[in-house]
This record gives structure tokens, sequence and C-alpha cells, in this order.
């Protein structure tokens, strides 16, 4: 008898948690049901809602193993580039100033097809990650690169545009479903042109400015960079995110990327800014200041000076007396 | 306050001159009968689209126009004229001086759009003004208009006791140089030692909520609104409205663009909007400015814009502006939509380079003391007064 009720009582539990849990996710999807992709009035896909990827391409597109910071210098075997060790911007943070390793999303190989000269410029770019890359500095981030950013985005999908909405330094992106003019400039974020592909939503992006880059690892393209963006439900809350990547002037053939963009299915989801031009101004103004707050400036190259003291109780041989 | 009024609303719309504008600066009012207000697909009030208000209304009600509400036709044409007439920062000073370069933002640079129906946006209180200030506004106000003279007293503007000096005295430098300014500062202060002494619009960081100017494109989907703003100078930004219940985000989390939370009332977006910032200003306000919000769809190419501001430790009591915002071409697609300001801001390193090599000119006795130089106030004020809004030359 007792095993009876403790059974059935553990049944109505499990089902008012699926219910529970069920319920949430509703909400936060809208229309969604189940595993079933949600649909707009006129029965295409509808990919409102807030997303974001979930693995390592913000640090590195191609497949890499992990380093030991995001900034590197050579370690006691220089000619090891495996034994490279982190440098000193980021050697004071010790292990959470490495970079994880990851398959990349880089479809084939996992290595982006540089022509030999652009090759080289990439390298020099993630040796000198801080001075070049454009993230650092607030700048918009670029397409596909805002879509991968550690940060979530929104997604709201209108009668005939798509708004995109990032969180980093509050970018947009307008996906035209219809008519539209042509950019009369060029672009940090592209101009985007859509259509539907039965349940893909297929984007065609160009005029682009080629001052972005992909990555914090100093992969980068030219102003001649063509994108065709697929966007495909793989859930109600995953969609297949796949990118053609066209630049006759810096890859030897097209190479695609692609990934999953996942729901961010908290109840109370939504997306907080991150104002960054102020947080990148002593980072870009510093060294004009009248008494700079970073102490060690050489004429525009800011020189930061790091400390890091061992807590009292935290030396080895205290530590090893406990 | 006028250039802070300006700054505000004015930074907006950095476009050309009168008449034959709107075909200008890209705007249109069409001329045919509007239809009724349509609905989304799945059955909410369509708010989508490029939107503007392709007209001029000064926020608060000009004293001349005291007793009137609207003007009529007959009206706004002999105003129209009149404006057309003066050459606002066209208009040149002796040549070679400081006053005259600072013309080089000549009135190209200038946004006059023809006048509007309304004296004002505001219309309420019935008088078109913005209520008068707490005693606690009062104070702050006269702190920092204090430290603002303090660091202008030694510069031409105000031996000449021009009216951005109003209030204040010629004397030699003043010690409160030294000083941080009483509140986070987000207007022009004479002193240059750090871009936190320039206005927030030349950080590139000029746009706030309301927003009374410029153009927005709406996209909305069941359950979110979103309104990217061009608010000139690549100083635009990307608002996301969600439909919701929820409780705004706690208090200790202040946001540039505050908190929104939308919800329907017949064809109106009603939003809530709270948790500012403390580095942002509007007017007066600060984080603790309230806004209520009303998106109405009136017919096929019109929304009422009404918004209502509150913040009871600045304005003695709540005051309410409206506009109405004109359709423009959808298939308009101009680089306004991305604001990059912050991209290309030059003019900051350039500005605090310049300081610094005026005070190193000036420490070996080759050049005048950087303290008496204006490098704040207004220039250009010589091209006449704008009929409409009693304003002279400024741009920003």
């Amino acid at each position: 008898m007792a095993t009876r009720m403790t059974s059935s009582m553990i049944a109505v539990g499990i089902f008012s948690a699926v219910v529970g849990v069920a319920v949430g996710v509703a909400l936060n999807r809208g229309a969604a049901s189940g595993s079933r992709p949600a649909r707009t009035a006129d029965g295409k896909p509808n990919f409102s809602g807030v997303w974001q990827a979930n693995n390592e391409a913000y640090w590195d597109l191609q497949a890499h193993e992990a380093r030991a910071g995001v900034v590197t210098q050579p370690g006691v075997y220089p000619n090891y580039e495996f034994a490279r060790v982190a440098a000193a911007p980021v050697a004071a943070l010790g292990a959470a100033a490495g970079v994880p390793g990851s398959l990349g999303v880089v479809d084939g190989d996992g290595q982006i097809p540089y022509k030999p000269e652009a090759a080289a410029i990439k390298k020099e770019n993630g040796e000198n990650w801080i001075d070049r890359d454009p993230e650092l500095k607030c700048y918009l981030p670029g397409t596909p690169r805002a879509m991968y950013m550690p940060y979530p985005f929104q997604i709201v999908q209108g009668t005939n545009k798509i708004e995109m909405a990032f969180t980093f330094a509050n970018a947009a992106r307008t996906i035209h479903l219809d008519k539209v003019e042509g950019p009369p400039d060029d672009t940090y974020m592209g101009h985007s042109v859509g259509h539907w592909e039965n349940d893909t939503l297929v984007v065609d992006v160009t005029g682009f400015n080629g001052k972005n880059w992909f990555d914090r690892a100093g992969n980068f393209h030219s102003a001649a960079l063509h994108l065709t963006e697929r966007y495909t439900p793989i859930t109600a809350d995953a969609i297949r995110y796949e990118v053609t990547i066209e630049d006759p002037e810096t890859f030897m053939r097209p190479w695609k990327i692609s990934m999953p963009l996942y729901r961010r299915l908290e109840s109370n989801v939504q997306l907080i800014e991150y104002p960054c031009i102020d947080f990148a101004e002593e980072f870009l103004y510093g060294h004009v200041r009248k008494k700079p707050l970073v102490t060690h400036w050489e004429g525009e190259t800011m020189i930061v000076d790091i400390t890091r003291k061992v807590p009292p109780g935290d030396r080895f041989f205290d530590w090893y007396r406990k | 306050m006028r250039n802070r009024i300006i700054g505000v609303i004015g930074v907006v719309v950095i476009v050309i001159i009168v008449a034959g504008l709107l075909r200008m600066t890209g705007m249109s009012v069409d001329k045919q009968a509007a239809g009724p207000a349509p609905k989304t697909p799945w059955g909410e009030p369509d708010l989508q689209g490029i939107w503007t208000d392709p007209y001029q209304t000064p926020l608060q009600r000009p004293e001349k126009f005291a007793s009137k509400e609207f003007f009529t036709d007959e009206e706004r044409a002999e105003l129209d004229r009149q404006r057309a007439g003066i050459p606002r920062r066209d208009a040149r000073v002796e040549r070679g001086t400081e006053r005259d370069v600072a013309g080089a933002y000549n009135a190209v640079f200038q946004s006059v759009r023809p006048t509007g129906k309304r004296t004002s946006l505001i219309v309420d209180p019935p008088n078109g003004r913005i209520p008068p200030l707490t005693p606690e506004a009062q104070k702050r106000n006269q702190a920092e208009r204090e430290y603002r003279l303090a660091l202008l007293q030694a510069t031409v503007t105000c031996k000449n006791q021009d009216a951005a000096c109003a209030g204040g005295k010629y004397s030699p430098p003043s010690p409160r140089r030294l000083e941080m300014p009483p509140i986070y500062n987000t207007g022009r202060t004479n002193r240059n030692d750090g871009p936190e002494d320039r206005a927030n619009s030349e950080r590139c960081m000029a746009a706030v909520l309301p927003d009374f100017g410029g153009f927005r494109r709406i996209v909305q989907s069941p359950g979110t609104v979103s309104i990217l703003y061009d608010t000139g100078q690549g100083q635009g930004w990307q608002r996301v409205i969600p439909i919701t219940q929820n409780p705004h985000v706690p208090s200790s989390m202040r946001q540039r663009f505050g908190d929104s939370r939308g919800h329907w009332e017949g064809n109106t977006l009603v939003v809530d909007v709270t948790n500012f910032s403390p580095k942002f200003s509007f007017l007066d306000a600060r984080e603790n400015l309230h806004l209520v919000e009303r998106w109405t769809r009136v017919d096929s190419k019109t929304i009422e814009y009404a918004v209502t501001v509150e913040d009871p430790t600045t304005w003695t009591k709540p005051w309410t502006a409206k506009q109405e915002l004109v359709q423009q071409d959808g298939e308009a697609n101009r680089i306004y939509f991305e604001p990059r300001c912050h991209e290309g801001n030059y003019g900051m390193p350039t500005m605090l380079l310049g300081a610094r090599t005026e005070e190193r000119a000036f420490a070996k006795g080759q050049g005048p003391d950087p303290a008496t130089k204006d490098t704040a106030t207004d220039f250009g004020n010589e091209g006449g007064v704008d009929a409409l809004t009693g304003n002279a030359g400024a741009i920003f």
C-alpha cells in the first residue's frame, strides 16, 4: 500500500513537472508546440525569439586546440609553437585567459582556404590581436561574426522584414524580404536580402566595407565579401545556420561554416544592453587624456602593468601546512 | 538650457533647408486620402514601416504663440517664408577668427523642416510648456551651471558678455578647472581633459529616449515590437519592446535606453519605460525618468506617438508630448539605418590631442592659456532668428 501510494505520487509528480516544463517552454516560444518549429500566420518557419550560438567560433572559426592565452608568447622552447605561454596582457588572469579548443565550424577539414598572402595577414592579425581586433574597440561586429558572439541576439520576424537586434554594441540587421533599394554605401553589417526556399530562409549579404573580422583569431575578409546564409529550423528551439563565404580577394575558393543557433529558454529572457562605446574609450583615447588613467603610455602605445599579489594564506607553503 | 534641448532633440536630423526640402531629405507626405489602420496577419495593430515627423514643431510652445495651440495654413506658409529667408549658419563673421572657422558646419548641416500644425509638441500642460522644475532639480542645475560658468569665465565669451556666459563673470581661470563636475557630465564643458568632458553627442552617445526626430523603422512579430531609430550623426540605435506582463528588470539594473514593457490597448501599443541610467540625460532628467509611450496606428499612413514624461525628482508634475509620424517609402534603404558614429569618431582623439598640444605650447610660453579658449559654447548665432523656434544658428 505504502509502495503503491509512493509510486502514484511519483507519477503525478513527474506528470506535473513535465507539464510545468512544457508550459514554461511554450510561453517563451509563442506558437510553437512540442519539438515542431513555430510557424508564422502565412505558414513560414517563425524564427522570432532570443537566440545564441553555443560554441567556440567567436574565439576561432577554424579547428584548433586549446591555447594558453588569447595572446601568447614563446615559452622556454622558442621553436615549439605548441609550447607557447600566455603573454603579459593576460598572464595575470591564469587559466581564465586561455582559449578553449574546438573542432571549429568550418565545413570539411576545418581550415579556411586563404590565399597565401592572406594567410600571412591572418597570422599577423592573430599575433597582434589586441592591436587590431575591431571587437576590442566596440566597433559594429559585422556579419557573420555578430551571429556567434557570446551574447544573445533577438530575431523579430515581421511580415516583410526580419529585424535582428544584437546585444553587442547595439548592432542590428534588417533582412529585406520585399523589394528594396541597394545600399548607397558600404556597411559593417552588410545589406541583407532574403527569400524562402521551402522551410529555409536564404539571405544574400553584400555591401561590406571590409573592416570586420570573423573571430578573435584574426580570421578576416575584404570588402569583396559575399555571404549566402541559410536558416533552417531543426526543432522549435534550434536553427541550423549555414553560411557560404565568398571573397575572391582573400580566399582561394568559397567555403562554408555551419552551426546550430539555440533558443534562450529562460522564461524571463530579454536582451540586456552591452553599451560598450564608453567601455572602449580608455583603449581608444587614453593616450590623449590630460591625466592618463592607465599610467604607462609610450606615445599611442598603451602599456599595461599588471600586478598579481598572492593573498594571505594562499602561498604554497601556507597551503601545504593546512 | 536651449543648447541642451537642441542637443537632445536637434542632434537628430542634420539634414537640409526649407521648402522643396521634403524631397531633399527623402521624406514624403502623400497627399492621397489615408485608408483604415491595418492589422498584422496575426491580428494586432500593424505599426510596421519607416516613419518620421516631416514637420518642425518646437517641443515647448514659444512665448509669442502662448495663446495659440494650432497654426492656420496661412500662418504656416508665412512662417516658412520667413524661416527660409535667414542665412542661418551661412552667415560669416570676421574671417580667420575662431568663430568663423567654427562656422564650417554651415547651413547645409542644419535641419530645417517646414512648420507643423501644432505650436508645440507638448499638449499637456495646456500651455505647451514643461512644468516647473522641483527645488531639487533647480539646485542640481544651478550647481552644474555654476561649474560650467567657472570653466568658461576666462574666455572671450564671458569677456564679450555673450548669452552663453549669462550669469557668469569675466575673470582669470578658475581653480574649479581641477574639480570634477557636480554630476556626471553629458554636455559640452569648456575643458578637454578626457572624453568625459565632452558632450555625449561627441562621444557618439547622443541618442536617448524619448526621441522626437529622425526616422524609425518598426518591425513586429507576435509578442515583440522592434524599433531601429536613426537619430542623426550615425548615432541611431536598435530597441526591442517585449509585449509582456513580466515586471521590469530589478531596480539595481540601469540601462541607457531604460527597460521597456509593452502591452496593447485597442489600436495602441502602450510602453512603460523605467530603469534609466544616470550616465544619460533627457532634458533635466536622469535615472528617475519614467515614460509611458502610446503608439497608435490611426490610419494607413499615420502613427500618433504620445509620451507622458514623469520624474518627481525633476518636474513638479508629469507632462505629455505628441507627434504624428508619417509613413515613408518602404523600399528606401538609406545608410542611416547603420549607425556608425563611433567607428569613425576621429573628432574625439583629435580634439583631445589638440588640447594637449595647446597645453604644451602654453607651458613653453608659446601660446595662450587653454583656459582662455571657449571650446564649449555655440558659435554661428549671427545668422538670424528662426521665426518658429526663436533659436539662432545652433546645430548641435
